[in-house]
């Protein structure tokens, strides 16, 4: 804070409206911005925030269904609410330019890298085509890719996500813009693929004294990139403040609501001794056609305790649950419940074995079938295993209604569409729950949740698992939600199980070198989290070892 | 120069000068393109193409202003969320549903409405319109007005019921293709590929002169020509849903197929499918209209429109419109469905972005 | 480009089996007739002998696999037998009219289809404009209309009324290639408003189904101008789509063709096609439609390859 640098970008009272149902409504309702040189800052804010819709206005630009209704947008000097549309051009790549979430999705698959990332730079004359090419291959280097003289002349489907996003980062820098947008860039991407992508953008915005706007969801991401972190709630800024400021002392009440999100944790149980488990998973292989998706997979969830099963994408948790309910029959080994063996198909269970293993999805919103009130949701299971009719069935519901925390009277004939994403959880939780089972599987039922609205389902799920003994197996990608209400842990990576114990064994070293690498992956509220990681594991090896 | 000339002019240059002028870009654009295409028409054509094109711009309006009038109508009739919905119609659409209403009326109450029967001769052959025939007799002496009202009953609700048929034999398919899954759903895809690799009106000849020409068969035909397209799009939007979590809930819930579809998946895909509906029916429609102009379709002498243009094509070549008369009743009616359907499937698509 | 190899081949060799099938299908149908083709033929007046003699003359005494693959094996080079009613050879008679109806087709394709496309590409950079809801209304009209509608009305005013082109399209050995042109004009006319409706609509649709693809707006975001992200970014990934638009439709052409051609006595393989239903000439029907789905595979097959072969994902194999 020693001396003030340039404003590059200021942003006056923006409003920007929607065209939805036949009318306009505004979503972003008059938010201010000051951007000075060579700054970062951080935009955060749950789902709806308006985040990437400002991030695009400091472009002077709108999706189709969106326009800027009111304010003022100057960037360096120049006002762009009233520039022309060629003049906006014109900055549009060369002065400013833009990373997208997803870079599989925004490189032009007809295209090789290398010519995508010339275009800008040729067209404005900035360098010859040699050049552009030569100093692409310089970025690429920049940006640790692997084999940077020869990368470019991929075609994106032949490349990585993780180095495809670093590609558009190189792509964006081309024409030595004065601002970048960052849309979430990482937010597609596994955590140990993260960090790399995380390291290489936040040393070339460095290197290049590049300004940026940083929009993400994710605190401990922000923390690592942004100078300045601005907080977001339904197009409203709720504050600002310079990143260490804003992790110690936040001053709104919202703000303090999303620092306090991972403070829930609750007693981690031990394993009962005499007692069988409830679902004993044995030895069990399972192939998609001719490609093996699980090996050799084993574990036990005991009643009352929650198994949290960890991997990325496609470790194989998810197909685990699918051998478990019968979707998808193993070719070797075996399922126990409670000791006795299930039939491999779920066709050939019985009511009760099926009435007995529930499931909780991760998209609630394609869990509930749209067209259908909330009472015959939660009734069908009721009705269809215990044969309830009129009055039973009526009182019943109601009671589960009231077990999830929502009103019956209120929430009976509702359809699901009518209800926000937390509640539309709770009556998946619900559903389940009517089947009267004595284990769930619970498949990422926080990853599309905002923080918030997650930390409530969580602890309703832990309330009931002690009111109604349920035996829990989590999948998660999620370390902060197996911290908080694990008993057990999986680590599962490539279908092979990597390590297993009690939670607290798992999370205090030594690790096996996998577990080591997705833990200390995960980001931390700590602004140096990233700097120091980076020191730990030297510089040079991120790259191999997330790629392994 | 006359009057209507002069008067001609003035309207158009007057109006789109006043839509200048209260900044309508596009009706600007609109009136002005039409004064100077104008210009050229009066240059080649006189005042006869001028006169053409009042005509055309009256029966615009006119066809406007009876979609709008219909729309408030409807609007005015309908429940709630029914009337949130008409008001996105575009007049297209209430056009639509206008004729596709005018001609249920008139295919229900024909006997009421026809002057004559359909085939009740009256007359000379080819006698020019009267006030007993308003709009003269067909080639054996049959009152033309009666046999294309007759024609709204017969040809209409053949087509009606042919399309019934295949939709129900193809979305019970389809439906049960992307439950089941498995072999099922392939061997039902490869014969609907088969089925679909020959052109419709191809395989309709070479059945017709197979089992010969009578309605029973027509029906029959028409639906196993149409049921695997209404099956590859049912399967698609079945496809869609059976992905869904919910699906895979009540499988594991052990509900049976019955259950799926009847619950699960059809509320969840009626919306496509009466899309599909009204374009299959505009095939059906133009396929058995197509058969009957080839003399291959409902046979005289029940009224029919394709087999009216048929009898009826002689008198083009003495400059009268009279075979175009039951030609254009296919057609309106064509337009009318696929306007109405073209705003359905705007809405379902403009819904999800 | 192995890989695509073995894709194309893969798809070729379905091409053939579907033929196949519907070789079996065509030949079937025929077999369902009550009674069997001698019967259907001499109607019921006909007397024991005179059926026991055509049995004889058509082999109808064989097992129907057998005759099944005497009529195949004859097909495959040509030989589709002799017309139940004239006695001439089918293919000789077939020949000539396909010749004809082929150069209809490319007549109206010639026009067809860059002018649809074309349009197309204009409405979907214009769409929601008034011209796009004009061209809206239009080609739905256009669609919806039989294809006798608009052949009539072409006739009514641009032939009986105006004479600038004759009603009937018969066509004769001496005449010059203008000649042949003109007087084919409304047919093939008639053919290109149904087809440039349908071809419009289609590429309209793949564009703006096109231009919704993220990388689109990247190409925006990065401040390329509009020409050059419908020339470089979008027209490479069009081909696809662009390229089935065109094949369903020619297909479309081959065979909506039949109405088109009785509306204007022109002598192409649909007229004779509906001749022969009309008097029960089985082996013309049957070498007629196999001619016709042969066409619309081999039009769809093209399409498929072609879609294939322009896909980056697959010519740029991992």
């Amino acid at each position: 804070m020693t001396e003030k640098k340039e404003i590059l970008l200021k942003i006056r009272d923006l409003r920007i409206e929607g065209y939805s149902d036949e009318k306009w409504i505004e979503i972003v309702h008059g938010v201010d911005l000051t951007l000075r040189r060579g700054e970062v800052m951080g935009l955060i804010g749950e789902s709806g925030a308006g985040k990437s819709t400002i991030g695009l206005a400091a472009m002077g630009f709108a999706r189709d269904g969106c326009r800027i209704s009111g304010g003022s947008v100057e960037f360096d000097g120049l006002e762009l609410t009233t520039t022309a549309e060629e003049d906006l051009r014109a900055l549009r790549g060369n002065r400013i330019a833009y990373v997208a979430q997803s870079a599989a999705a925004s490189f032009n698959p007809a295209h090789k890298l290398i010519d995508q990332h010339t275009e800008a730079p040729v067209y404005y004359r900035i360098r010859k085509r040699m050049e552009a090419q030569e100093d692409a291959m310089e970025l690429y280097e920049r940006l640790r890719l692997p084999n940077p003289r020869e990368i470019g002349f991929r075609y994106p489907h032949q490349v990585s996500g993780g180095q495809l996003q670093r590609a558009m980062t190189a792509m964006a820098m081309a024409c030595r813009p004065d601002l970048i947008i960052f849309d979430e860039p990482t937010t597609a991407l596994d955590v140990t693929t993260q960090i790399e992508v995380l390291a290489a953008i936040r040393d070339i915005v460095d290197q290049f004294n590049t300004a940026a706007i940083y929009i993400t969801h994710d605190l401990a991401v922000v923390a690592q990139m942004a100078d300045t972190i601005k907080v977001l709630l339904k197009g409203n800024e709720v504050e600002e403040a310079p990143t260490a400021e804003m992790l110690e002392n936040p001053k709104e009440e919202y703000t303090k609501s999303l620092w306090a999100v991972r403070s829930f944790k609750r007693p981690q149980k031990p394993r009962p001794t005499s007692e069988e488990p409830v679902v004993s998973v044995q030895n069990v292989d399972a192939a998609y056609g001719p490609v093996k998706v699980l090996d050799d997979v084993s574990f036990d969830v005991y009643s009352g305790m929650t198994v949290a099963v960890v991997g990325e994408s496609g470790s194989g948790k998810s197909t685990t649950a699918r051998v478990i309910t019968g979707l998808l029959p193993p070719t070797t080994g075996r399922v126990l419940f409670k000791g006795e063996e299930l039939p491999p198909n779920y066709r050939s269970r019985t009511k009760d074995q099926l009435r007995q293993a529930q499931m909780i999805y991760q998209m609630a919103d394609t869990a509930l079938n749209p067209k259908v009130q909330i009472h015959e949701i939660i009734g069908r299971p009721a009705q269809f295993y215990g044969g309830l009719k009129g009055a039973a069935l009526k009182s019943r519901i109601d009671e589960l209604l009231d077990l999830i925390e929502l009103e019956p009277a209120k929430y009976f004939h509702r359809y699901p569409p009518e209800l926000s994403g937390g509640q539309k959880q709770r009556i998946g939780i619900a559903r389940a729950l009517a089947a009267e089972p004595t284990f769930i599987i619970c498949d990422e039922v926080t990853s599309a949740l905002d923080q918030l609205v997650a930390e409530g389902i969580l602890k309703l799920l832990d309330r009931l698992q002690k009111e109604l003994n349920l035996a829990y197996m989590f999948i998660t990608h999620d370390l902060a939600t197996v911290r908080s209400i694990a008993d057990e842990v999986v680590v599962m990576k490539q279908g092979k199980v990597v390590e297993q114990g009690p939670k607290d064994v798992m999370f205090t070293p030594p690790h096996h070198p996998y577990t080591d690498l997705l833990l200390s992956s995960v980001p931390e509220m700590d602004p140096n989290w990233l700097t120091t990681l980076l020191e730990e594991r030297g510089v040079d090896n991120i790259g191999e070892a997330a790629d392994k | 120069m006359d009057y209507f000339v002069l008067g001609y002019y003035t309207l158009l240059i007057g109006a789109s000068c006043l839509a200048a002028y209260y900044q309508q870009r596009p009706i600007f654009m609109l009136l002005f393109s039409i004064t100077l295409v104008s210009f050229v028409m009066g240059i080649i054509g006189g005042k006869e193409a001028l006169w053409t094109t009042t005509v055309v711009a009256a029966s615009i309006g006119l066809a406007a202003g009876t979609s709008y009038g219909f729309r408030e109508f409807l609007i005015n009739i309908s429940g709630r969320e029914t009337q949130k919905m008409l008001r996105t119609a575009p007049l297209t659409a209430s056009f639509g549903m206008f004729i596709i209403f005018t001609y249920a009326i008139m295919g229900i109450f024909a006997p009421v409405i026809a002057p004559y029967g359909e085939a009740e001769v009256i007359g000379g052959a080819f006698d020019p319109p009267d006030e007993n025939m308003l709009l003269g007799a067909d080639q054996l002496g049959r009152d033309m007005f009666s046999r294309i009202v007759y024609g709204a009953r017969n040809t209409v609700g053949l087509a009606l019921m042919a399309t019934g048929a295949a939709f129900v034999m193809g979305a019970m398919a389809g439906m049960l293709a992307a439950v089941k899954g498995g072999w099922f759903d392939q061997l039902m895809g490869r014969t609907a590929d088969v089925i679909m690799s020959v052109p419709s009106l191809i395989f309709a000849l070479l059945l017709l002169s197979i089992f010969g020409t009578n309605l029973t068969v027509l029906v029959v035909i028409v639906a196993v020509i149409y049921a695997p397209r209404v099956f590859r799009l049912t399967r698609a939007v079945a496809g869609n849903v059976v992905v869904m979590d919910y699906i895979e809930a009540a499988k594991l819930r052990g509900e049976g197929t019955w259950y799926l579809i009847r619950k699960e998946i059809l509320p969840n895909s009626t919306a496509p499918l009466i899309a599909e509906f009204g374009l299959e029916f505009c095939f059906v429609f133009l396929l058995l209209a197509g058969l009957s102009f080839l003399g291959l379709g409902i046979q005289p002498p029940t009224a029919d429109w394709g087999s009216m243009v048929r009898e009826n094509a002689t008198l083009i070549s003495f400059g009268e419109i009279t075979p175009l008369i039951p030609a254009a009743a296919i057609a309106l009616l064509t337009v009318a469905v696929n306007f109405v359907v073209d705003w359905m499937l705007y809405r379902s698509s403009g819904l999800k972005t | 480009m192995k890989d695509v190899l073995i894709i194309v081949l893969k798809r070729l060799g379905l091409g053939l089996i579907t033929l196949f099938v519907i070789s079996i299908l065509i030949f079937g149908a025929v077999e369902l007739l009550p009674g069997d083709i001698a019967e259907a033929v001499l109607g019921q007046g006909a007397t024991e002998e005179n059926v026991a003699a055509m049995r004889k003359q058509l082999g109808l005494d064989r097992p129907a696999p057998v005759r099944y693959l005497d009529w195949l094996s004859g097909a495959v080079v040509g030989d589709f037998g002799n017309s139940l009613v004239s006695g001439s050879n089918v293919s000789e008679v077939i020949a000539p009219r396909f010749a004809n109806t082929l150069f209809l087709a490319a007549y109206a394709a010639v026009i067809a289809v860059p002018l649809a496309i074309i349009l197309g590409v204009i409405v979907a950079l214009l769409r929601n404009s008034v011209f796009d809801r004009v061209a809206n209304v239009l080609t739905l009209t256009s669609i919806s209309s039989p294809e006798f509608f608009l052949g009539y009305i072409l006739i009514l005013y641009l032939s009986v009324k105006t004479g600038y082109f004759p009603a009937i399209a018969k066509l004769s050995s001496d005449m010059s290639l203008l000649e042949v042109l003109h007087r084919t004009f409304l047919p093939a006319l008639t053919m290109v408003l149904v087809v440039m409706a349908h071809m419009m609509r289609m590429t309209r649709a793949a564009i703006i189904n096109l231009l919704a693809s993220p990388y689109i707006e990247m190409a925006r975001l990065k401040g390329t101008p509009a020409w050059k992200v419908i020339v470089k970014h979008a027209l490479p990934n069009a081909w696809a789509p662009i390229i089935n638009v065109v094949a369903l439709n020619l297909a479309y052409l081959i065979t909506g063709v039949v109405l088109v051609e009785v509306v204007f006595v022109y002598p192409g393989i649909g007229q004779l096609l509906v001749d022969a239903v009309t008097k029960r000439d089985f082996p013309v029907v049957q070498a007629c439609c196999l001619v016709f789905a042969a066409t619309f595979i081999l039009l769809n097959l093209a399409a498929d390859v072609g879609s294939i072969l322009t896909n980056p994902r697959l010519r740029h194999p991992k």
